[in-house]
């Protein structure tokens, strides 16, 4: 213990002397990762960047337990790598990028300590493991900003998609109609539900066209809700018709025994369009010129 | 005459909405019923607008005084029909709901 402080007080002393050319230093290595062909930062934001890195290590290194990772000091150098991974993320950059770069300014900054001192840090255990402990700590808070965010998009595309997979659309006043395109499951059943009752109450909806013609596959639970939402939404008091049933779709309801009675079915979404206009008494006609 | 836990209003010729209040106790349904189809009965109504906005959740128990109440009016040759159902109240009726309501359902009354 005594030693790993020595250790740190020494380095802490060593960086305050030369922080002006480590700084330097190590804006090569930034300049090299982030500046060469993908052009993720600019040199001014590579400078800033390098000299913010370099002030956080000092206050680090000058912290009552430079040792301690639990530190506010060392707290802000996480921070400080996990916006750069965030940062990188957004613009395109990838997560071995800023790894790498971590390594690199690992040893950049051994290599520029041990130039200015004149000391070989390579033959002393202490200061390799003292920056080893902590880069490898930086280096998972990288990994855990790129999951973290790599989560975030995942949830946000499928949202996207489960909003854009299931348009309700107001086709006329009154008139909803909801494509169903893909593989109905329970969940997506529940969410479209969902969606359409809220739909109905919102915009007042006398009819709702249910269009099947993108359904390929059906299950009895899923059929199950299905039918379901026709008697919600006919308990809401709008008209729910059902439209392009498959064949194998339509043979699956028979065989799982699905009864049909009370549901309004049409063999096309124009035919159930048709219907839901006959309902609410318009009439859509040819204009003869 | 009031009705306790209910707005009975004559909305036009022979047409009545009921407006369900938070006090309303279902546990009564005898004596309530009979005041409201009383009520209807005496003013020659036809028709009876049970207006569910105000009821998040219809479970089985709230069902049954829904149906009773419909049957009631059944057989008084007076037509009930449900108006301004929820959502949610939507969404857990026809969880568990096997046969057509005894009811009618509409968005609201009609113009």
């Amino acid at each position: 213990m005594v030693q790993k402080k020595e250790t740190s007080e020494k380095l802490a002393a060593l960086f305050s002397l030369k922080i002006g050319n480590i700084s330097t230093q190590l804006e090569e290595t930034g300049r090299e990762f982030f500046c060469a062909d993908n052009k993720l930062m600019d040199e001014d934001e590579v400078a800033d960047m390098s000299s913010e890195f370099v002030s956080l290590i000092a206050s680090l290194l000058s912290s009552k337990d430079p040792q301690k990772r639990t530190s506010p000091q060392f707290h802000a150098l996480e921070t400080f790598f996990s916006g750069l991974a965030q940062r990188m993320l957004m613009r395109g950059g990838n997560v071995e990028d800023v790894v790498r770069y971590a390594q690199q300014l690992q040893y950049s900054l051994i290599s520029a300590l041990e130039q200015d001192s004149g000391i070989i840090f390579t033959q002393s255990r202490s200061v390799l493991l003292f920056f080893a402990q902590h880069f490898n700590e930086l280096i998972m808070g990288i990994f855990h900003t790129y999951l973290s965010e790599r989560e975030n998009t995942l949830k946000a595309q499928e949202a996207e998609l489960r909003e854009t997979s299931t348009p309700i659309t107001e086709i006329w006043d009154g008139v909803l109609t909801l494509p169903i395109i893909g593989t109905l499951d329970s969940s997506r059943t529940m969410l479209v539900m969902e969606a359409l009752l809220n739909c109905i109450a919102k915009d007042h909806a006398r009819a709702v066209v249910m269009d099947l013609t993108g359904v390929k596959n059906i299950d009895s639970q899923v059929s199950h809700h299905l039918i379901q939402m026709v008697r919600a939404v006919q308990l809401m008091g709008s008209d729910a018709i059902i439209t392009g049933i498959h064949p194998e779709i339509a043979r699956a309801l028979v065989s799982l025994n699905i009864d049909l009675t009370g549901v309004t079915t049409r063999a096309s979404l124009s035919d159930g369009l048709k219907e839901a206009f006959l309902r609410m008494g318009i009439h859509v006609s040819q204009k003869i010129s | 005459m009031t009705i306790p836990g209910v707005h009975l209003t004559r909305i036009g010729k022979g047409n009545f909405l009921l407006e369900p209040l938070r006090s309303m106790n279902i546990q009564d349904q005898g004596t309530l019923m009979r005041d409201i189809v009383a009520q209807v009965q005496q003013e020659q109504g036809l028709c009876l607008y049970y207006d569910l906005n105000g009821v998040p959740v219809i479970d089985p128990v709230y069902y049954g005084w829904l149906d009773k109440l419909a049957r009631t009016c059944q057989a008084l040759n007076i037509k009930m029909i449900c108006i301004n159902m929820q959502p949610t109240a939507a969404f857990t009726l026809s969880n568990f709901l096997t046969n057509k309501p005894v009811f009618e359902t509409a968005l609201s009354v009609p113009d």
